[in-house]
């Protein structure tokens, strides 16, 4: 699901700048490797946020001294997320109602 | 979306290596070998090479990069085949260059601005009466206007005559003092003309003049031009782009003021005649209508002697400004220009089918290989576009000949005393028309080029690679189709050719009347009565002059007057035409007297009440009565005012003449006619005939020195042969069967071609039929037959669409077109464009026919 990627990445970000793999792990970690199975994957989502304007891209140095490509949220990304929050958790609401309480397991 | 610059592929390929290495940094951090961290790296990002894909596709330049693809492929494919080539642009340029021809000539004498100083705001004040209307104010209303600032930020005043320069003919704009300061045209060499000139001297040369008079001679501001005998101290030469505020270039620039001493009327002095034009650039805040209404009691007041007048302002930024009005008299004209590109698409479009049928291998193993329809349809387009940009420069060229050839064509058949003072704008290829010919060369592409390739990309593996081209079947019926149009399209610009043609040569011969060759026509501005009589008394003493008649105005230069006449005692007077004219008018022109007699000499001098009639007149008012020694009553025509009629109001009648053309050609012999004497002392004289006697040596010089001797201003414009006005006449509708038979014969080759492209193919495609049938005992006459028949069908079906097409729209224009001597639904045209066109339909036939009855049955049957 494209649309879910792209909110992923920008909720990832808004702890401030990270780089492609710092993504991608962070991610993987949040969603039980449910959301993201390749990491290659990750990079056509950046360069369509790129394009929109909602991130921006810079070259800087990572903890461990190595050149990557860190991303930023921009203004316009920021209230991009809160607006797709916002539709997520009505969706997700929406959902749970529809598909009722998850039944017990066992 | 913002346009950064565009990330490059080292950049991003460096992001990926950044993220392997921290990935397996984090690894290795885990505890894992640095070599498995390597991998397992690896194997969590996934296809390298697909994300590199990715990338690359959404960057926003894949398109460019595929169009230069497509352009390199079109080219390589096209070299392979530049027979293909040189068909498609040269029928292309032809069509585009017919186009595009007719645009240059409407972007010069409509769309072009005039290359002055904000022409926009450029407005020019007229008015309509009743009656008339027209554009000319005196000098006193131009000064009026100039001093109020309500509307205007400034105003010009102009009026364009013909003066002398060493005896030949120049263009002279008598401008006003604001003239240059308000256009501000650029300047060759020197200055315009100022305030302070007023009543100087001087002139400022057109560029064209400078280099046809003086051979473009660098030191022109020290040279004097000769005008009407006076030397003007030139002081400028204006740029070549800008020939004056009118469609007729100006030769020379002089103060207004200056006229009164060199040539009459006095356009400054006491009785002014109204003879200026009038052009403001209204202010920022004042619409035209607003003036309009602002003017209204102003126009009204400088225009005496009509009835309702009222004014208008119009803008006037460049020859013609472009109306509503224009577009509807001009776009049927374009119209049949634009239907010789579409009939040169329908060819090319033709022979794309053709080639794209004869391509479907490749592109279906394109397809096969993963090419995308789109992309596919993209590349047969760019093909297209290729072409019709490479047609549309090569039609530019052609556009640029034949303009410079049609010029020196219209100026070798017009009649010599015409074309010594005809002058036609520059007529440039300039960055509208440069624009028009891409926009077109697009628009074409669409237009031959989309077709074939959507049907193209709708191939099939399989079919193509078994030979069948897809949907053979209706590849072809498109193709008969587009002949079917083509072919209806030639006949009707054939028919429309013809029509003019023939009515060109039937007014060119219609029966005058009289005798007018030889015979030299000098027609007088209003209020020159003077110059008359003094021309009349030069020729007098001139041995060659022969004979010499006085009119109120000459035929074949004006429609004569018109006026109400009837039988006196009659209730009501009917419409009808006069004219004053001396009693050697009648033995002048040879118009043969029927009954009574001509005029006396002393019913010319005293003006006597007693007139002469056409046999028409005479015919309507006495059908069964001899008409001399009748009376009958003149009077005004309901509700126009005439001027000059005469003082008396019931003439009798001495003589009957037979029945002329004084008018218009087109409108054949006149109606009716009333003759009244005049002497050449008249106030109505206005007008001469001279007929030289044979071999008297009545050249050009000696004419000029019978003007000058009459009057200082010789006004050359005036004098020309009676055979030349009648010339002149038709002249319009001669060029128009020049410029139709010239569009009907591209039109038709363009469908012969088209035919024989379309009967080639489907004899290569039945060839292994009609090899059977040879085989089985068909005859050579049979196979010709069979080959005919096809053509006669789509001939046919074409020429029949066609016909009613042709039919339709001529009886629309017959509706609203009355001359008497111009037949619009003109049955031998029809007939003969109707033959034409089916005569080189069938020789377009021919030649495949005969190709076909030399096909081998054993070698056909063989094949496959």
């Amino acid at each position: 699901m494209q649309g879910t990627l792209e909110v992923l990445i920008l909720r990832t970000l808004i702890f401030g700048p990270e780089h492609g793999q710092g993504i991608a792990r962070a991610i993987q970690q949040t969603s039980d490797d449910e959301l993201l199975v390749e990491h290659g994957a990750l990079y056509p989502a950046l360069q369509r946020l790129e394009a929109k304007g909602w991130i921006a891209a810079k070259w800087g140095t990572s903890a461990n001294n190595r050149r990557a490509r860190f991303y930023t949220l921009t203004k316009t990304g920021r209230a991009q997320l809160l607006r797709e929050t916002t539709k997520w958790r009505r969706l997700a609401a929406a959902m749970a109602r529809v598909l009722g309480p998850e039944p017990e397991r066992g | 979306m913002t346009f950064r610059r565009r990330r490059t592929h080292d950049d991003f390929s460096d992001e990926i290596r950044a993220h392997l290495e921290l990935e397996a940094d984090r690894l290795a951090a885990d505890g894992m070998s640095r070599e498995a961290a390597r991998d397992a790296a690896r194997r969590a990002f996934g296809s390298v090479t697909r994300v590199r894909e990715r990338f690359y596709e959404t960057s926003r330049f894949v398109w460019l990069d595929q169009f230069a693809q497509d352009l390199r492929y079109a080219w390589r494919s096209m070299r392979r085949n530049p027979a293909f080539l040189v068909t498609t642009v040269l029928t292309l340029a032809v069509g585009i260059g017919v186009v595009a021809i007719a645009f240059t000539v409407f972007n010069a004498y409509v769309l072009r601005p005039f290359a002055v100083h904000d022409p926009r705001s450029l407005h020019q004040i007229g008015w309509r009466s009743r009656d008339a209307g027209g554009e000319s104010f005196r000098w006193r209303d131009y000064e009026q206007l100039r001093r109020r600032g309500d509307l205007f930020t400034s105003v010009l005043a102009e009026s364009t005559r013909f003066v002398s320069s060493n005896g030949r003919p120049l263009a002279a704009a008598l401008v006003s003092g604001s003239y240059f300061t308000v256009l501000g045209p650029r300047m060759a060499a020197g200055r315009g003309l100022g305030a302070a000139d007023d009543g100087v001297e001087v002139a400022v040369l057109s560029h064209q003049a400078w280099v046809r008079l003086f051979a473009g001679d660098p030191g022109i501001l020290d040279r004097r031009l000769d005008v009407n005998g006076r030397p003007f101290a030139i002081v400028g030469v204006v740029g070549p782009d800008f020939t004056g505020l009118g469609d007729m270039p100006r030769d020379v620039w002089v103060p207004l003021t200056t006229y009164a001493s060199m040539a009459q009327p006095d356009l400054v002095g006491r009785d002014q005649p109204r003879a200026v034009t009038i052009v403001t650039r209204l202010r920022d805040d004042v619409t035209a209508e607003q003036a309009r209404s602002a003017l209204g009691s102003f126009v009204a007041g400088a225009i005496e002697g009509e009835e309702d007048v009222r004014a208008f302002v119009r803008r006037q930024d460049s020859p013609n400004p472009l109306s509503l009005d224009l577009l509807a008299v001009l776009s049927p004209v374009f119209a049949a220009f634009v239907l010789v590109l579409v009939t040169a698409c329908a060819n090319v479009s033709n022979v794309m089918l053709a080639r794209a049928v004869a391509r479907g291998r490749e592109i279906a193993v394109r397809l096969s290989l993963g090419a995308s329809r789109s992309r596919l349809v993209r590349q047969l387009l760019t093909e297209g576009l290729l072409i019709a940009v490479v047609a549309g420069l090569l039609g530019l060229a052609l556009t640029a000949v034949a303009l410079r050839a049609g010029t020196v064509l219209v100026f070798r058949t017009l009649p010599p005393s015409v074309s010594a003072i005809f002058r036609t704008a520059p007529i440039p290829i300039d960055h509208r028309v440069f624009l028009f010919a891409l926009v077109v060369a697009a628009l074409t592409t669409l237009l031959f080029a989309l077709v074939p390739a959507l049907r193209a990309s709708r191939l099939t593996l399989v079919n193509a690679l078994r030979g069948h081209g897809g949907d053979a079947g209706r590849g072809s019926r498109l193709r008969a189709a587009l002949v079917v149009a083509q072919v209806a399209v030639s006949l009707v610009l054939v028919i429309i050719a013809l029509t003019l043609a023939r009515n060109g040569a039937a007014v060119g011969a219609v029966d005058l009347g009289y005798d007018a060759r030889g015979v030299l026509s000098i027609n007088v501005r209003e209020g020159q009565t003077r110059l008359v009589r003094g021309l009349a008394e030069a020729f007098e003493v001139e041995p060659g002059a022969g004979d010499v008649a006085v009119t109120g105005g000459n035929p074949l230069f004006i429609r004569s007057r018109p006026v109400a006449a009837a039988p006196a005692g009659a209730a009501t007077a009917v419409a009808t035409r006069f004219t004053f004219v001396s009693p050697e008018y009648f033995p002048l022109l040879r118009i043969p007297i029927v009954g009574g007699r001509g005029f006396q000499p002393d019913e010319a001098r005293t003006g006597a009440a007693v007139a002469v009639v056409s046999e028409a007149t005479a015919r309507a008012f006495w059908p069964h009565e001899d008409a001399v020694g009748k009376t009958i009553r003149i009077e005004r025509p309901e509700g126009r005012p005439v001027v000059d009629l005469p003082g008396y109001s019931e003439v009798r009648i001495v003589g009957v003449v037979k029945d002329v053309v004084s008018g218009f050609v087109m409108d054949g012999p006149d109606a009716g006619h009333v003759y009244l004497p005049i002497s050449a002392s008249s106030p109505h004289a206005l007008a001469l005939l001279v007929r030289p006697r044979p071999g008297g040596g009545l050249g050009p010089e000696v004419l000029q020195r019978l003007f000058v001797r009459a009057a200082p201003d010789p006004q050359i414009f005036e004098a020309l042969p009676l055979d030349d006005m009648r010339a002149l006449q038709v002249y319009p509708l001669l060029a128009a069967s020049w410029v139709g038979s010239l569009l009907g014969a591209i039109a038709l080759a363009l469908s012969v071609s088209g035919l024989y492209g379309v009967l080639t193919y489907t004899l290569s495609q039945r060839r292994r039929e009609i090899g059977i049938r040879m085989a089985l005992g068909a005859t050579a006459g049979a196979v010709v037959r069979l080959v005919m028949r096809q053509s006669a069908r789509l001939a046919g079906a074409g020429a029949a669409i066609g016909l009613s097409i042709a039919l339709a729209a001529m009886m629309a224009l017959s509706s609203v077109v009355r001359l008497q001597r111009i037949t619009i639904v003109d049955v031998p045209a029809f007939a003969a464009g109707v033959f034409v066109v089916l005569a080189a339909t069938a020789l377009a036939a021919y030649q495949p026919a005969r190709r076909a009855t030399r096909i081998e049955p054993s070698e056909t049957l063989r094949d496959s």
